[in-house]
């Protein structure tokens, strides 16, 4: 068992490479800041910017195939990519593009040749930016129950519904979305899986006013919104995976959602709390050297670490191509549930200091007060702690001797 | 034993819940959210006028001689909108300060204007980079020529932007013992050198207070100089039980809203309170909101009869604290998505219930505090 990364001289040539690529193109205005929803237009533009030469490398989407635009890089490489970007506190890609990162593994598994084509090579390029569009008002975590309708009307599907806490803010080039086909079928067989251009007429995008929808890395959505479709024509080439089998398409999506994929790099919050308390006194001596906050950093670090380890091996399993199976949501719900612990604990050790954006006393710019509203937003996005719950106790196979088996990557 | 309220308790209950129900409604606390002080002068003026600010105030001084019991109801109530303003930080802590700790004249020329509204108090001892104590006590005021200069800075005051009248913590002696040599000066807001502004963030009306070159008259200072700690202990040990009432209202507002929640939103062909794991949550907020309940009446049951009160004001602070904190939690987790859209009103409570866990110092704080009170 070896759980260093080592690299070979061949690997630290390419770290070099990629060392001098971004300090050549991450533009210097570019911020990583704590309150995402107010990110400038300009700010976005200079990430997606970021995005296209980063594609145009291969290293947008550094393991998918080279066929379609991807970099065809291993494990290694996209550590080294992934540990490179977060010098800069940057993630992969530098904005957020939840439905590029879960639509394209998608449509790998599931699309045409000419769909693979079609779809594949802008995603990789980041000549395009994605949502993914699957909430609505009545269907939640059963998401199965979606109302939005598709209906065939000759060459084209005509969609008409609302989706609910979806995106971001500024642009978006393409939308993938689920909507039921066949009113008469049975559930999960009624359902088909689309990629639709944005720009199509009927669709409206309303956002909301929420807690916050911010997270790390500079790829929090920063807002979400209600999209609706009012008679929206699109093409039958956008239907993916065949009609009513959207269902089949989305098990790939739902098991990367629910934490399969893994992850690996630093903890930023964890980083920034400790310089904090490293540099600030609390009654005349370093707050490190309290005891009460001691204990509650030791709290904090043990949470952190059994979640960085549960992505690690998940990191592993998926690229290693291991038999996965309740690993994914078991990380999903760690990850969740500690950062609500997580958040507590830093108040207990901040007090009102957690809670402030004010200049003149807020910690690390905002992050830790960003944390504590995050905390609690991020239980619910892609499948509730319930949700992750129930699915490793079906994978566990708690009470039942067919164990259900993972979602299925490419 | 009779753990029930009296006839005028229920009564005032529901004159209370009444008020809450076509006064401010989620629309108006919304607003009131967005308010730089949560009280904007006409509903402060009525809820003076109805008599909720006053109520701890003896009637010799203009108020209504309330029981904590009587006025802890009232808290409650408005705990569950939840709605904002400094009812508490004046009608209930600086009033109680300035009745522990001022002079008879002091108390006469005082109290009566809070109890009326026209005078907003606000206790203003946190300093930057200190635990709650009174050792974070060390603002300088000093003495000349019958006057004396106030300089520094105090921070996460409660509601001190809606005060006229900070009543402020300073150290006027060094000594061995910390909460020896503190004295209690009543500054007017409007004197020169006196600032105040809000803090942003996840909590609500905390303020940063600045004093530079205050001067005030010696006869600020509320009762004897040196003696103020003892006497705002004894303010303390009397509010917390009335926050704690405040944030017990929250619990109930938030075990409504999830209840109802849990009967109405359909997913799964059923209503999600079918779920043991939502079945679960609620129960875990129930006991939350038991927890502070109970612990709370005990408290105020005691202060109210005479008592020996420490260790169930120190009980009843933790226990609240972390059952409204964690009642909020619970309440998100039953809602997911629709709970973190601010125009559903939970969020109002997760801030309130964030802001209020260090308001008179935090869990931790009472725990210690509840130690020594049980002589361990
Ligand atoms: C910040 C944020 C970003 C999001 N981004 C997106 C996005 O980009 N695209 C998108 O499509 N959606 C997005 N969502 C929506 C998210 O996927 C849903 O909020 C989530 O799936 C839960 O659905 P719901 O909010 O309708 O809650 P509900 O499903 O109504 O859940 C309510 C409660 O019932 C419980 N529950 C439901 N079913 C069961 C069960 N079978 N067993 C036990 N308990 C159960 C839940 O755990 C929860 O406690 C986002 C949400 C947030 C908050």
């Amino acid at each position: 068992m070896n759980f260093e990364v080592e690299y070979t001289p061949e690997q630290e040539a390419f770290r070099k490479e990629v060392q001098s690529f971004l300090k050549v193109n991450v533009p210097a205005g570019l911020v990583t800041t704590a309150a995402v929803e107010a990110i400038t237009h300009e700010q976005y533009l200079m990430q997606r910017e970021l995005g296209r030469k980063l594609g145009g490398k291969g290293w947008l989407f550094p393991t998918y195939p080279k066929e379609y635009g991807g970099g065809g890089l291993n494990l290694d490489q996209t550590i080294i990519l992934e540990e490179e970007m977060d010098q800069y506190g940057l993630s992969l890609p530098p904005y957020y593009n939840s439905g590029g990162n879960l639509g394209a593994p998608s449509i790998l598994v599931w699309g045409t040749d000419g769909q693979k084509r079609q779809f594949l090579p802008p995603i990789f390029k980041g000549e395009v930016r994605v949502w993914q569009l699957l909430t609505e008002p009545g269907a939640g975590s059963d998401l199965a129950s979606v109302k939005t309708t598709a209906l065939r009307d000759g060459d084209d599907y005509v969609l008409s519904g609302q989706k609910i806490f979806v995106g971001s803010n500024h642009e978006v080039d393409w939308l993938w979305t689920l909507a039921v086909t066949d009113p008469n079928a049975p559930r999960h067989e009624n359902l088909s899986w689309f990629m639709l251009d944005a720009s199509l007429p009927g669709i409206t995008i309303q956002p909301l006013d929420l807690l916050t929808a911010g997270g790390e890395g500079g790829a929090g959505s920063g807002v979400k919104n209600s999209v609706f479709f009012d008679d929206v024509r699109a093409p039958a080439s956008a239907l993916v995976g065949g009609e009513n089998n959207g269902w089949k398409v989305a098990t790939t999506h739902l098991e990367l959602e629910h934490g399969g994929g893994g992850h690996i790099g630093r903890n930023r919050l964890w980083e920034r709390l400790l310089h904090y308390c490293m540099t600030h006194e609390l009654d005349g001596r370093p707050m490190t050297k309290d005891q009460d906050i001691r204990d509650l950093l030791m709290d904090i670090y043990i949470d952190i670490e059994i979640g960085r380890l549960f992505g690690v091996r998940n990191y592993f399993l998926t690229h290693a191509k291991k038999a996965r199976s309740y690993e994914g949501p078991q990380s999903s719900m760690w990850r969740k549930s500690g950062n609500l612990r997580i958040a507590g604990f830093i108040q207990k050790i901040l007090g009102y200091l957690a809670l402030t954006t004010d200049p003149a006393h807020v910690v690390e710019e905002g992050h830790i007060e960003l944390h504590q509203r995050s905390a609690i937003v991020g239980l619910h996005p892609g499948g509730t702690v319930e949700v992750q719950k129930l699915i490793m106790a079906r994978r566990i196979g708690i009470g039942r001797t067919v164990r259900e088996e993972a979602g299925r990557l490419a | 034993m009779d753990l029930s309220l009296n006839e005028q308790q229920e009564l005032l209950k529901r004159t209370v819940a009444d008020f809450m129900v076509h006064e401010c409604p989620k629309t108006v606390l919304l607003e009131l959210d967005r308010h730089e002080t949560g009280a904007p002068p006409e509903l402060w003026n009525r809820i003076a006028a109805l008599g909720w600010v006053g109520m701890l105030i003896p009637q010799q001084y203009g108020g209504g001689g309330n029981s904590l019991t009587d006025t802890a109801v009232v808290y409650e109530e408005l705990g569950k909108g939840p709605l904002p303003g400094p009812y508490f930080s004046s009608g209930v802590l600086g009033a109680l300060t300035v009745l522990e700790a001022g002079s008879e004249e002091q108390k006469r020329q005082i109290l009566p204007n809070v109890a009326r509204g026209s005078q907003i108090l606000s206790v203003a001892a946190q300093e930057p980079a200190r635990k709650w104590g009174p050792g974070m006590v060390q603002l300088t005021a000093t003495p000349q020529n019958g006057t004396l200069t106030l300089n520094g800075t105090k921070l996460f005051i409660h509601d001190a932007v809606a005060a006229t009248h900070l009543v402020v913590a300073v150290r006027t002696q060094a000594s061995q013992n910390p909460a020896q040599g503190i004295s209690l000066v009543v500054v007017d807001k409007s004197l020169p050198g006196v600032s105040a502004r809000t803090l942003p963030g996840f909590l609500g009306w905390v303020c940063e207070v600045k004093f530079e070159n205050v001067r005030v008259p010696a006869s600020a200072v509320l009762g004897q100089a040196g003696n103020g700690w003892p006497a705002f202990a004894r303010a303390m040990e009397k509010a917390i039980p009335i926050l704690c009432s405040y944030q017990v209202g929250g619990c109930e507002a938030v075990f409504d809203m999830s209840v109802e929640y849990s009967r109405t939103r359909i997913q799964f062909a059923q209503p999600i309170g079918r779920f043991q794991r939502v079945q679960d949550h609620i129960i875990h907020l129930t006991n939350h909101m038991d927890a502070a309940r109970w612990t709370t009446y005990e408290a105020l049951w005691k202060l109210d009869s005479d008592r020996p009160a420490a260790s169930s004001v120190h009980l009843a602070k933790a226990v609240s604290s972390e059952g409204y904190y964690q009642a909020c939690n619970y309440a998100h987790e039953v809602h997911a998505g629709i709970g973190i859209s601010r125009e559903y009103g939970l969020t109002l409570h997760t801030k309130m219930s964030r802001t209020l866990y260090q308001c008179l110092g935090d869990p931790l704080y009472h725990k210690r505090r509840m130690a020594d009170a049980l002589d361990l």
